[in-house]
Order: C-alpha cells, then sequence, then structure tokens
C-alpha cells in the first residue's frame, strides 16, 4: 500500500524539522547517560566504532538498525554507543525509530505528553502499534511500515527491534524469528542491517533502564540485508536473529554472569509423602495446602482440569517450579524456600514467570507417566526445544539402586551422562563435581564449565540436566 | 470432605505457655516424618537444616509448606485478628486478638531453614515473647546458608579425591587437574569463612542485585502510573483497563520484590556479624574443608 501524498509531505517535514534539534538532543542524551545515569561505555567502544563506520562508509545504501531490547531506553543508549559526536552531520545515517504507540505517546498529564510527543517527532519516531488484531490497528501497522520502506528508499537509516518488543527471559531467542525485518530488507534489497548487542553487565531482566553506574558492553556489525535469490521474509529474519545470536554469544564471553540458566527437577508420582494432603482417590485436596503453592491463577486452571488430574496437575506444578527455582538461581535470582509463589506457572502455554522480576522461562516436561515427572526448565543460553526440534538441553532420569544414597547416585549419574555425550570427554574420571554458592557444577580439564548442570531426586528416582550451548 | 493427613493429632498448645526449647523439640518432632536423614535427624538441635543430607534432616523440597503447616497445626497464638493491609484489600497482617490457630502468612518462613530460626520467626511475628538467651543459641540464616555451602564443597572434594585415588595413568593425570581446581576453590572458601566483613562482601552482591531489580520496579511503576494519567483524560476505557491491570501486576511484583529485598539485606547483615554460635560451626566447616583439601593435596 503506497504512502499518500500527504503521508510523504508529512514525513518529509518530520526529516526537515528534526535536523534542526539533531546535535542538541544528541549531547542531551549522551549528558543523561553519563551524567545522570552514570553509564559507561566500554574501553573498546572507540575502536568498535571505527570499524563500524569504516563499513558504513564503504555502504552508500540505506541501513537497517537492528538491536536486542531489554529495557525502555534501549534506542537511545545504542544511538550513544554507536553515532559519534563528529558525525552528526551525516543526517541519513541518523536513524528513524519505531516506539510502541502505547508506551510513549500517552505519558502524564496533557502537558508532558504534547512535550513527549514533540519531543519524539524531532527524534525521528514513526509510532508502532504492536497490540490488537483488528482492521485498524492492521492498517496503522502496515503504515508503519511503509513508512520505514520511504524512508529506507530515500536513502535513510531506521531503528527496528528485531524482538518487537523487550525480551521476557533477558535473552534474544533465534529459534523464534519475526518476519518484519526480512520483509523490510526485501522491501528495499539496498540495505544492509546495522546489527547491534547492547546490554549492561548487570542487567538481568527487562527493565525500564539498565542498573545506574553500569558499564555498557556492545558489540556492533554490519550486515548484508537481503542477499540475490533471497526471496522470504522469514530466511532473511533467520538469517539476521542467527547473526545477532552469535553476538550476543560473543557478548556473554566477556560476562561474569552465567550465561547458561536451566534447571531440572524429577519428582515420584508414587512416593507416599506427595499423596498425604490428598484424598485417598486423589480426587481431591487439602485446598489450604495447595493454597500455599499455586498462586490464584494456577489454583484456577488447576480446578479447570478436573478431579481425575488433580493429583498429577499439581505435582506438575510443583515440578515445573523447581526446575524454574534451579534455573533461576543460576542467575543470581535467588527465590527462597518455600517461596511458592513468585514463580507463576502456565503448563498451557509452557512457561513460567518469576514474579519479582517478571523474567519468564520456557519449560518442558521430558519425562510424564504413571511413575514420574521430570521438567526442565530454560531461563537464557539455548534453546529448550520441542518435539520436532532439537534443544540445547540434555537430560538423564534414572532409578536409583536400593540402598544408594541418591545424592551420591545422582551426582555419579550426572557425570557418567555428560561424558557419554561428548566424544571429546569420553570417560566420566575426566570430569569432576564441584559445589559454588549451593550450586552444582563441572570441572573439565581444571576449569570450570558453564553448563548449567542441574540435579534432583526424589524417592525412586534421580535425574540430571545440562545445557550445550 | 474430611482430608486426613495422616499425621497424628496434636494438641496444639498456647505459644505464651511454653519455653522456646520446648516449642523447638515439638517442631522437631512434627516434622519427623518428612525427614529422610534418620542419624542427622536424630541428633538435630536448633541449627540443624531441614533440607539437605550431609549434614541436615534431608527433608525434601516438595515438604516444605508440610513443614510450616505442621508448625500452625501445633500452636495456638493471641496474634490472631486480621488487619488489612489497606483499605477494601484482602491482604493482611495479623495483630494482638483472641487465642486461637496459629497462622503463618506467605513468605513469612522464608528465612526459618532450621527449627531454631522457625522458633525466631515466631518471636519476631510475636506469637511468642522474644527470649535473647535462646537466639544466642541460634544460627542467623545467613550462616546456615553459607556453613552449608562449606559442606557440600568440602564433600565434593573427598569425594573426587577418593575417586582419583583410584585411577591411573592418563585418567588419575587428568582427575589430578580437577583436583587441583576443587582444592583452590576449598582454599578460597575456607578464607571467605575466615573473615566475616569478605563474607559479607559476598553476600552483598546478591542484595545489590534485588536493590536495583527493585528500584527498576519502581521506575516501571513510576512509567505505568504516567500511562494511566495519560489516557485517563482520552477516556478510552479498553487502554485505561489494560494500564490497571499492568499497575496491579507491578504492585504485586514490588511487594514479592521488597520481601525478597528483605531476606538478602538480612543475609547481607547477618553475614558480618559473627556470633559466638557461629563461629563453632564455622570453624568445624573451615577444618573439614582443610582436611579434604590436605587429603586431594597427598594424590600426585
Amino acid at each position: 500500500m503506497p504512502l499518500s501524498a500527504e503521508d510523504v509531505k508529512a514525513l518529509r517535514r518530520q526529516w526537515r524539522l528534526s535536523r534542526v534539534l539533531v546535535a542538541p538532543v544528541s549531547l542531551v542524551v549522551a549528558a543523561v547517560a553519563r551524567f545522570y545515569f552514570k553509564y559507561r561505555l566500554d574501553e573498546n567502544i572507540e575502536a568498535l566504532r571505527a570499524d563500524i563506520w569504516a563499513k558504513l562508509d564503504q555502504h552508500d545504501g540505506p541501513v537497517i538498525w537492528a538491536a536486542n531490547h531489554l529495557t525502555l531506553i534501549d534506542s537511545f543508549l545504542v544511538f550513544w554507543a554507536i553515532f559519534p559526536t563528529r558525525r552528526l552531520l551525516e543526517d541519513r545515517r541518523i536513524p528513524w525509530s519505531t516506539p510502541e504507540y502505547t508506551n510513549y505517546y500517552k505519558l502524564g498529564g496533557p502537558m508532558q505528553s504534547a512535550l513527549l510527543r514533540g519531543l519524539l517527532y524531532l527524534c525521528r519516531c514513526i509510532p508502532f502499534l504492536r497490540g490488537g488484531e483488528d482492521a485498524a490497528s492492521e492498517t496503522w501497522r502496515q503504515k508503519a511500515f511503509d513508512k520505514c520502506a520511504w524512508v529506507l528508499r530515500e536513502g535513510g537509516s531506521v531503528f527496528v527491534y528485531p524482538e518487537a518488543g523487550r525480551s521476557r527471559s533477558g535473552w534474544l531467542e533465534p529459534k523464534r524469528p519475526k518476519d518484519f525485518l526480512g520483509k523490510l530488507a526485501l522491501e528495499v534489497p539496498a540495505s544492509k542491517f546495522l546489527c547491534v548487542y547492547l546490554r549492561s553487565e548487570r542487567q538481568i531482566a527487562t527493565t525500564a533502564c539498565p542498573p545506574k553506574g553500569d558499564r555498557l558492553r556492545v558489540v556492533a556489525e554490519l550486515v548484508n540485508g537481503a542477499l540475490p535469490g533471497e526471496s522470504n521474509p522469514r530466511d532473511i529474519s533467520q538469517r539476521l536473529f542467527d547473526r545477532l545470536a552469535s553476538m550476543q554469544q560473543e557478548w556473554w564471553k566477556g560476562s561474569d554472569m552465567a550465561r547458561n540458566c536451566a534447571g531440572n527437577d524429577v519428582v515420584d508420582l508414587k512416593g507416599p509423602l506427595l499423596r498425604e494432603n490428598f484424598s485417598d482417590d486423589l480426587s481431591a485436596a487439602d485446598q489450604e495446602w495447595l493454597e500455599r503453592h499455586l498462586t490464584k491463577r494456577e489454583l484456577e486452571s488447576l480446578q479447570s482440569l478436573g478431579p481425575a488430574s488433580l493429583f498429577r496437575g499439581f505435582w506438575r506444578f510443583f515440578c515445573a517450579k523447581e526446575a524454574c527455582h534451579k534455573a533461576l538461581g543460576r542467575a543470581v535470582i535467588v527465590v527462597p524456600n518455600g517461596a511458592f509463589h513468585e514463580i507463576e506457572v502456565d503448563l498451557f502455554r509452557r512457561k513460567a514467570t518469576h514474579i519479582p522480576t517478571g523474567l519468564q522461562l520456557d519449560i518442558r516436561f521430558t519425562d510424564d507417566d504413571e511413575d514420574k515427572l521430570h521438567c526442565v526448565a530454560v531461563l537464557r543460553g539455548g534453546y529448550i526445544g520441542d518435539d520436532e526440534t532439537e534443544g540445547d538441553i540434555l537430560w538423564t532420569v534414572g532409578e536409583v539402586p536400593a540402598g544408594t544414597s541418591p545424592g551420591a547416585f545422582v551426582r555419579d549419574l550426572a557425570v557418567d551422562f555428560i561424558a557419554s555425550t561428548n566424544d571429546e570427554i569420553g570417560t566420566s574420571s575426566r570430569l569432576a563435581l564441584t559445589e559454588n554458592s549451593g550450586l552444582p557444577g563441572v570441572l573439565w580439564r581444571g576449569a570450570a564449565q558453564d553448563w548449567s548442570l542441574s540435579l534432583s531426586h526424589s524417592g525412586r528416582f534421580a535425574a540430571a540436566s545440562f545445557m550445550i550451548s | 470432605m474430611a482430608f486426613m493427613r495422616k499425621q497424628a493429632v496434636v494438641a496444639a498448645v498456647d505459644l505464651n505457655t511454653i519455653t522456646p526449647e520446648d516449642a523447638q523439640s515439638r517442631i522437631t518432632a512434627g516434622v519427623k516424618k518428612y525427614a529422610t536423614n534418620e542419624a542427622n535427624y536424630a541428633a538435630a538441635d536448633a541449627n540443624t537444616p531441614y533440607l539437605g543430607h550431609i549434614v541436615g534432616m534431608g527433608i525434601e523440597s516438595s515438604n516444605l509448606a508440610d513443614i510450616t503447616m505442621s508448625i500452625e497445626r501445633q500452636f495456638l497464638t493471641t496474634m490472631t485478628a486480621r488487619v488489612p493491609l489497606s483499605e477494601g484489600s484482602s491482604e493482611y497482617k495479623l495483630a494482638a486478638g483472641e487465642l486461637g490457630k496459629l497462622r503463618i502468612l506467605d513468605g513469612q518462613d522464608a528465612l526459618a531453614a532450621t527449627p531454631g530460626l522457625s522458633v525466631k520467626m515466631l518471636m519476631d511475628l510475636g506469637h511468642m515473647p522474644k527470649n535473647d538467651a535462646y537466639l544466642e543459641k541460634v544460627m542467623s540464616f545467613a550462616y546456615v546458608m553459607a556453613t552449608g555451602d562449606g559442606w557440600k564443597m568440602a564433600d565434593a572434594l573427598k569425594k573426587m579425591a577418593g575417586k582419583a585415588e583410584k585411577l591411573a595413568g592418563s585418567e588419575r593425570a587428568e582427575a589430578l587437574v580437577n583436583l587441583k581446581t576443587l582444592v583452590a576453590q576449598a582454599q578460597a572458601y575456607d578464607a571467605l569463612l575466615a573473615d566475616p566483613s569478605k563474607l559479607a562482601a559476598s553476600k552483598a552482591a546478591g542484595y545489590q542485585n534485588d536493590k536495583s531489580g527493585f528500584e527498576a520496579l519502581n521506575s516501571e511503576l513510576a512509567l505505568t502510573l504516567d500511562k494511566i494519567k495519560g489516557v485517563s483524560a482520552g477516556g478510552d476505557a479498553a487502554a485505561l483497563a489494560k494500564f490497571r491491570g499492568e499497575e496491579a501486576e507491578i504492585r504485586t511484583r514490588l511487594k514479592m520484590s521488597a520481601a525478597k529485598l528483605r531476606v538478602s539485606q538480612e543475609v547481607s547483615e547477618a553475614a558480618g556479624l559473627r556470633r559466638k554460635v557461629e563461629d563453632k560451626t564455622v570453624a568445624e566447616v573451615r577444618a573439614a574443608l582443610k582436611d579434604s583439601a590436605a587429603l586431594a593435596e597427598t594424590l600426585s
């Protein structure tokens, strides 16, 4: 759908007016970031800028900025990190932004809202409406897309978040690409992607802004847009997401935080202590006891399963919560023992939310039979996998031999299993288990491995999981 | 429908009529059926963790709520009057009232990792009189966790040394490389336990994480309130309802985040304030770490 002459005229007017404010706005952004938030850029930022701009200088065409998204001020931070002040006169390199309309355009009272709208207008913003499936919302989205394409055709730059929103797990997941950027690249084949992965050192979850005083580290690269022969938007988006994912890996190599954060839990459904708060036929349970474990939403979901599934349903919730508890622990998010309400599980969507931080985890039941349940949870570091696609987490469930300590057995099970999955390791004697801040870890060749080992045992069963991403 | 919790029926006693020691022994007796490490359970005192197998009672996390409910069943309290936290709120706190069933509210048991800490929780919440002499014998939650980690580390090192001893050739050489790292970790942890200020500094990182999370949530709330203000004028009922829902969600998150912050703050502060009762256990853990390291160093 082509833009009307009026739309084009309005965009040209916005472009002209925004030129006036480029320098002062950029300086204010830098000053606020540096002096109010006290953010620091990585020491190698000048080298990174030099590299990126050398490549940009060789590309005369339009540029689509594509960055990961964790905070509400990411656009400003990415601009501050990548765009040197001395280049501010290179008008067509200054990107147009695509903020979510409901987040930014109706903030505060009439005065504040009007001021903000004015500022967004002068900062070259094209408001997006991500929610809504009605015709009006669809039309809005199409028009915003057309405006972006127009800017690119004019040789300009557009800033888009490929994930279409802030990542709720704090992790960019390449297995779930969105088509928007692929479509845009096909629409304007001369475009290149400027991929940016920016994150502050202590940024764990999705927040309004990074923690004050934090250091921001950046990985950036100029990537080809639509390649000759590429005609499917999904293929282009997938290539872009894979590129961003490898930059994400690069970022995490320099981080003190554990990249891989996963957990597991096994439940022996025949364990007698698991049944004591249920009626003999397991079709009803002590309401107070259920309420101690489950949130209101979970309770409603459990009730909807019906009496025949009450017992198994409850333990599925429990098993998922325990797996999430361990995955969160890896990210130094301690869920106090017994604080079951802090994690809310949605069995249907296979998601769990850590309520205090809002972090979302993926969950997956790998074993779900008459005897046992085994659940794995992944916060970040890789893909959890499903019935069709292999994930980045491996697991094993075994029966504890009679007379054996389950704690010792699960540790042996874990190292044997890890060794069996990697030809280079070959034998478990090359591995050692360690304990750090109450979490199990693996040593190989004397070095701690970021594999997010998780151990669990319950009654007759023991289980271990680890990540291979 | 009657639910048989399959436990013996116990007559609940008024917490104001018994000693802390009596409360402790009743609490310990109440969790017997969940303890899977019989030896540790039999020798349990105020500072024996409910969870864990090395020094703990071996209670599984699936029975954590049962511990709290077992405590509730055994005691009566005068803190029974429900006072709403705010007007019209379904959430409440407990205040002095008629003698009745003990109720431990959501999150109040977050630090009750041992029988002694459960008694401390009852005192802190006003269910029984504070007894400083008793509390002197109760290890803080921070030290229960810190020493627990030390026991696990010493145990892992000892087991690895035992395994390496049986190996030969290149396998033994590779195992010894790992063992060397484990020894270094044990020695580093020993040094950490030796200095309360260092231990406090290590716990402060967790507190700082929680604090920045709490601050970030407050920023999110301020932003959502701004959004509500913005759409209120326009009369967009659907958007208003959406943002009101967002506000309620953030407030719930803030409440939990504040509770979490209190726990990490207490852990961070208590780690720097080591008392006599903690000195003894810390010394035992440090000795175990040193013994395991010495055993590992004899291998070559």
